[in-house]
């Protein structure tokens, strides 16, 4: 499985890439929503996108509006990631075409709940009970 | 007694690959106290049993230890599937067994209250009205239980944000279940070694409790359930866990993707007798003003089947209903 | 501004260290009263802008903001952290928490990005309404959430009179 991590902040990607790697994710990143359409135009393939809200140049809910729009990108998981929890906010993303949506501060353990809830975890051998 | 430094090593490789969760060095005692029961009724010491698992074990003990270690960690809907299958596929069994005016569900061992809450919400929009009775030994979780608020990392642990949004309120920096579900919430203080509270039970979920407990205990815990189980109803246990081994009472039904126990001196209704009930949808109530939403609608707990996407991972088996 | 109370502030605290931080609960307490706090040099702040305007600022010393990078980027004790890093790490922190005291406000607000800077830069229009010196692990942060003295409208401001402080 493959994901786009999408947040200004360096930290931040580093953080969410490494709980994915954990999980088995291939990561690239990108600091901005503008940054990482560049990178799907490019040729770039990824099965999920984490997401950050407020980043400049492109914020995350145009980034989330654009791939929703464009037939290449839909089939994409799109999760935010961000500091925004109004009520209002989540319910803005969502409408926007956001799968889910995960609060910051998040320990690793939640997002893979969030995973877990989008079927994206690796299945054991075997399958699960 | 303390564990060799490779037990513990494996043992937190384990979980980290699984959950994400990471032990660090210092948390020996808590790999201790959560495997040493299952090592005790296996009658080996917990080093030995984990040398076992390390030369070779099926994938379903590997995941019976990393539900010992995680099992405190209290989250919504916990391993997705029995709740998901509540609406659309364990309902319709129930109804067919006789629930004709309500749903009544006992959750044992509730702690701070993510398991009932989690069961009102996915049966929110089901045709029959639920109450649940949720138990605990423990004063002071069911006093947070009752009041029904988490902080945001509590609601960050497996609660689709559609669902937080519809069943939840703001309050300060932290979050409330909405006033209507939590009324339908009973909340007890309750020993498992007493008798049951008094039924008659569609479902009584005891999920990662047993495995506290040594063998007769657990046989005598599961001969409780069932006498508080309405014929059909049925029991719904840990992802790893089983009857089997423990208690020869109980027959395994699969139902959407969740795995039941239901116990087998009950009648059990005709197969003809199981109506099919198409999945209901979930909506999330959009302020006005808003875009109607424009991903696809929400099925029960899976809100957004991913788009375009080949066959889920774990499929899903077909509900079998009545063997 | 009433709806930025200290239990909610440190509610988002306790949060962002037991998640983020260090992903077990406990590490951080308010630093005890009397003891000077250590020489603090850098300071992350955001911004919030709308009904309510104000900031939230994180101030601490250059080492533990090198600390606290080497925490969130699970870096081991002495492992170099460059400037980027221990900037980008505590405007971070300083992002998170200021986001989550934007969401108790009853009106929506909007956030600017971090800055970081040696110290904030000085604002006769602004007074502290929180207000949260912190212990973690044995070093001192402070936590301070600001408003804007110009309250135009907005829930909470309109109502005060000029000068009064809520804590």
């Amino acid at each position: 499985m493959r994901a786009l991590v999408v947040d200004d902040s360096r930290t931040m990607r580093r953080i969410v890439g490494a709980t994915l790697n954990d999980l088995g994710f291939e990561t690239q990143e990108a600091e901005n929503g503008a940054a990482a359409l560049a990178l799907l135009e490019a040729g770039l393939e990824v099965d999920l996108a984490c997401i950050d809200w407020n980043m400049p140049v492109m914020d995350g809910l145009e980034l989330v509006t654009r791939l929703r729009a464009t037939r290449e990108w839909r089939a994409i998981t799109l999760m935010m990631v961000t500091t925004e929890s109004e009520q209002e906010k989540i319910v803005r993303a969502l409408a926007a075409g956001a799968h889910e949506y995960l609060l910051k501060p998040f320990a690793p353990e939640a997002l893979r709940d969030k995973l877990d809830l989008l079927g994206m975890l690796p299945q054991p051998a075997g399958g699960a009970a | 007694m303390s564990i060799a430094p490779d037990t513990f090593a494996f043992v937190a490789d384990l979980v980290a690959r699984r959950s994400a969760i990471r032990l660090e060095p210092g948390k020996e005692y808590l790999v201790e106290s959560r495997l040493a029961p299952i090592a005790r009724e296996r009658q080996v010491s917990l080093d030995e049993y984990v040398r076992r698992l390390r030369a070779g074990a099926p994938d379903d003990e590997l995941a019976g230890v990393v539900e010992a270690m995680t099992t405190n960690e209290t989250s919504w809907f916990r391993d997705v599937a029995p709740f998901a299958a509540l609406t659309p596929h364990v309902l319709p069994l129930l109804r067919a067994a006789g629930a004709t005016d309500r749903v009544r569900v006992w959750s044992a061992a509730c702690s701070t209250g993510q398991e009932p809450y989690s069961i009102v919400m996915a049966l929110a929009d089901a045709p029959l009205p639920v109450e649940v009775v949720a138990t605990d030994l423990n004063e002071q979780v069911l006093a947070r239980a009752r009041e029904g608020q988490y902080s945001q990392l509590e609601v960050n642990r497996g609660l689709p944000a559609a669902v937080l949004v519809r069943h939840f309120e703001r309050v300060g920096a932290h979050w409330r279940v909405r006033a209507d579900l939590r009324g339908r919430v009973q909340f007890r203080r309750h020993n498992l070694m007493d008798a049951a509270p008094p039924g008659p039970f569609d479902l009584v979920f005891l999920r990662n409790v047993l495995i506290y407990f040594d063998l007769p205990t657990k046989r005598a815990v599961l001969d409780r359930v069932a006498r508080v189980l309405r014929p059909g109803g049925f029991v719904v246990l840990g992802a790893a866990e089983t009857t089997l081994g423990v208690h020869d009472g109980f027959e395994r039904v699969e139902a959407g993707g969740a795995v039941l126990h239901r116990p087998l001196t009950a009648p059990r209704p005709p197969v003809s007798a199981v109506p099919s009930v198409p999945a209901p949808v979930v909506r999330v109530p959009m302020p006005r003003g808003l875009p109607p939403a424009s991903p696809p609608h929400l099925t029960a707990l899976r809100p957004f089947s991913a788009p375009a996407r080949p066959a889920p991972a774990r499929p899903l088996p077909q509900s079998r209903g009545v063997s | 501004m009433s709806a930025i109370t200290s239990a909610d502030v440190s509610a988002i605290v306790d949060d962002v260290f037991a998640s983020m931080v260090d992903r077990q609960e406990g590490t951080v307490a308010p630093w005890p009263g009397g003891v000077p706090l250590d020489g603090h040099d850098v300071v992350a702040w955001v911004d919030v802008r709308g009904p309510w305007r104000g900031r939230a600022s994180l101030e601490t010393s250059v080492d533990v903001a090198a600390s606290l990078a080497r925490a969130l980027l699970r870096l081991p004790e002495h492992a170099p952290v460059t400037d980027d890093d221990l900037t980008d790490a505590l405007g971070e922190l300083a992002n998170v928490v200021g986001g989550n005291v934007k969401a108790l406000l009853p009106e929506q607000g909007t956030l600017g990005l971090p800055q970081v800077a040696a110290a904030l830069p000085d604002d006769p229009a602004a007074h502290p309404v929180q207000r949260l010196p912190l212990d973690w692990r044995g070093r001192s942060l402070v936590l301070t959430v600001w408003a804007a003295d110009d309250r135009h409208g907005g829930a909470a401001g309109a109502a005060d009179p000029p000068g009064q402080e809520d804590r």
